[in-house]
């Protein structure tokens, strides 16, 4: 199979399971005994006001005709309106939260296994010791750590006592409402504001990388190839990270789109903690006000980042992996 | 050859015992894994001991004791080990009753995901055929979708989730991993001889899959279910934190949530820091034990 097959096949894939995932919201919330108008429609209205409403909302309708209604919409991009920002349209809320989420979230994936695999390489090359038995609690304690208080603490610390970097946000008002302010300024106050929680989010995740990194290292050391370059009389330098390191990254890579998922759960508790205009703090600011059109929507773009980003390393293993036909 | 007199005849209960006695001198080479046993067990002393500040005042209770002479937050005091909430109630109570919370959702939530997770995989993989693949189809969905948004979805229509409500969805969202794991080891068990030979004396499937083959993977049910332990406690602490948790059960995710909200996040370190601590400590005490019971599981890891 070519490429391109592929990436029209995984591509279909994302499609089909997009749908799945509304279809099953959508049953879901019909499953509920709670009246999905309950939110916006108060006992106290008079019932010809409460057929307006109703009728606004297309809950008169039968249901097939509003599950079509709902696909239809959501495949438009139309996720209807807020119930909290009254009249407000759900997408239009959200377009501008999907760049600030795929910014933090790509730049956390890609430090935390670039730290994950190095480290991994290096405590598995000297295994048995006490740098591996370090590593091995530390990272995992970083690991069961709540992400959540990880951020409270490092804001506590560097933002309040010591004054290094803002509490939260993404960029400074003053600055960007200047006429004439920079690319390169803009560039570096969004630094500046990633910085706290593009190191909480990479702390807390790197220990899965580096622990299968370390588990698949001593695999490979095993192999017959690694005593073949021993034998050669190769610097070990040379062995472990051309030799071993190479083929051990594979299983990590293909971890790294497993794990994809369970990473988005840190996300969204690092975009609430530090006040980060994401996805993920619009999601919980919307389920905090029952803004249940907010939620839904946020999901499913959410969703369809994740299934992107999955996609994404299936082609970055493609890659790494020559052996790997289409 | 010994007469067969003198063969020691073990009974069910020596042998049992003796059973759990290798798998204990296995699991004590791991130090990280008996690190873990040391660390759950002050936990359980902890929330054993929760009972006890409220048999000595009323005012301990953790949910709706207050001090009679202080009326809000208040620093640690003799009285009060860690100091007083917002609301005048014993912060080193709710510190206990924490435990109690984090140990009955990490287990409950944790067995319920693995019980699905495991039934589901012995299932696909003994059947195979449209059976597996509908199920094996429906885990990968499950397994992308984030589970901490899709709580908050089902939160923003629900109203509000009790503690038990947050139990059920954790394990309705955690079983696709152990159902991958447990269906791939019994796809090579059906293949065995005895499973063949159960086949041919007139086993029922039902009687196969419980009586001979769920005894094999039952090891790696509990491996897994340590792991799940770890994140529940972790997805409990983290919606409680976010504040769609219980506002009944006093957990270490509410105690946070309650200091966030109250506005003294920066100015209580006895509020801020121990919850965080024990969630820490009690989450990575299970990761632990499951790393000592890994090389159990999965003798390849041992010899080093």
């Amino acid at each position: 199979m070519s490429m391109g097959k592929f990436l029209v096949r995984r591509f279909l894939e994302i499609i089909v399971t997009l749908f799945i995932i509304t279809t099953l919201i959508f049953v879901l919330f019909r499953l509920m005994p709670s009246d999905p108008a309950a939110m916006v429609i108060s006992p106290r209205m008079t019932p010809e006001l409460k057929e307006v409403l109703r009728h606004r909302f297309g809950l008169d309708k039968p249901l097939w005709e509003q599950y079509l209604i709902y696909i239809n919409n959501i495949f438009h991009g139309d996720f209807g309106q807020s119930f909290y920002w009254q009249g407000e349209n759900v997408f239009e809320i959200l377009r501008p939260r999907i760049l600030p989420t795929i910014l933090l979230f790509t730049l956390g994936y890609i430090m935390a296994y670039a730290v994950g695999i190095n480290i991994g390489r290096i405590i598995a090359w000297k295994r048995g010791g006490k740098l591996e038995y370090g590593f091995t609690v530390g990272g995992l304690f970083f690991y069961t750590m709540p992400i959540f208080w990880l951020g409270l603490l490092a804001i506590w610390i560097f933002s309040w006592k010591l004054d290094l970097f803002p509490v939260g946000g993404m960029k400074s008002p003053e600055l960007w409402t200047m006429a004439n302010a920079g690319l390169g300024a803009k560039i570096l106050d969004v630094a500046y504001h990633l910085f706290l929680p593009l190191s909480v989010f990479t702390v807390w995740i790197f220990t899965g990388s580096m622990l299968l990194m370390k588990n698949s290292m001593l695999e490979t050391l095993r192999e017959d190839y690694i005593t073949t370059a021993r034998a050669k009389g190769l610097p070990e330098g040379a062995i472990r990270d051309h030799h071993a390191a190479r083929n051990a990254m594979l299983p990590v890579v293909t971890a790294l789109a497993l794990n994809m998922a369970f990473s988005f759960n840190g996300g969204v508790l690092t975009e609430t903690t530090f006040s980060w205009p994401g996805l993920g703090s619009v999601l919980v600011d919307a389920a905090l006000n029952y803004d249940y059109p907010l939620a839904q929507g946020a999901f499913v773009i959410l969703a369809a980042v994740v299934l992107t980003a999955v996609l994404v390393a299936d082609i970055l293993y493609a890659y790494l992996d020559p052996r790997i036909k289409y | 050859m010994r007469p067969v007199s003198q063969i020691e005849v073990k009974t069910k209960w020596q042998r049992r015992r003796e059973r759990v006695g290798n798998i204990w001198m296995l699991f004590k080479q791991s130090k990280v894994g008996v690190l873990g046993i040391v660390i759950l067990a002050c936990f359980f002393v902890l929330a054993f001991s929760s009972m006890i500040p409220p048999m000595i005042d009323e005012m301990y209770i953790p949910l709706y004791g207050t001090d009679p002479d202080i009326i809000g937050f208040s620093q640690p005091s003799v009285r009060h080990p860690m100091g007083t909430d917002f609301m005048g109630r014993d912060l080193f109570s709710q510190l206990l009753e924490g435990a109690k919370w984090g140990l009955i959702v990490g287990i409950t939530a944790a067995a319920a995901s693995v019980i699905v997770g495991t039934v589901v995989g012995l299932v696909s993989g003994y059947f195979g055929g449209t059976i597996d693949t509908l199920l094996q189809r429906t885990a990968d969905i499950v397994l992308t979708l984030p589970s901490i948004p899709l709580i908050l979805v089902i939160g923003s229509a629900l109203g509000r989730l009790s503690i038990w409500n947050i139990v059920i969805l954790i394990g309705m969202l955690g079983w696709p991993g152990t159902s991958k794991v447990i269906r791939s080891q019994v796809l090579s068990l059906r293949e065995r001889p005895f499973i063949e030979s159960a086949r041919i004396s007139g086993a029922s499937d039902g009687r196969i899959i419980f009586r001979h083959i769920a005894p094999n993977v039952l090891p790696l049910s509990f491996l897994y279910m340590t792991f799940g332990v770890t994140g529940a406690i972790l997805t409990e602490a983290a919606l409680s934190f976010l504040g769609l948790g219980d506002p009944s059960t006093v957990s270490w995710g509410m105690m946070l949530q309650w200091c966030f909200t109250s506005g003294y996040t920066f100015r209580a370190p006895f509020w801020l820091i121990p919850p965080g601590i024990c969630i820490t400590f009690l989450a990575l005490s299970f990761y632990l034990i499951g790393i000592g019971t890994e090389q159990i599981v999965n003798p390849r890891l041992r010899e080093r």
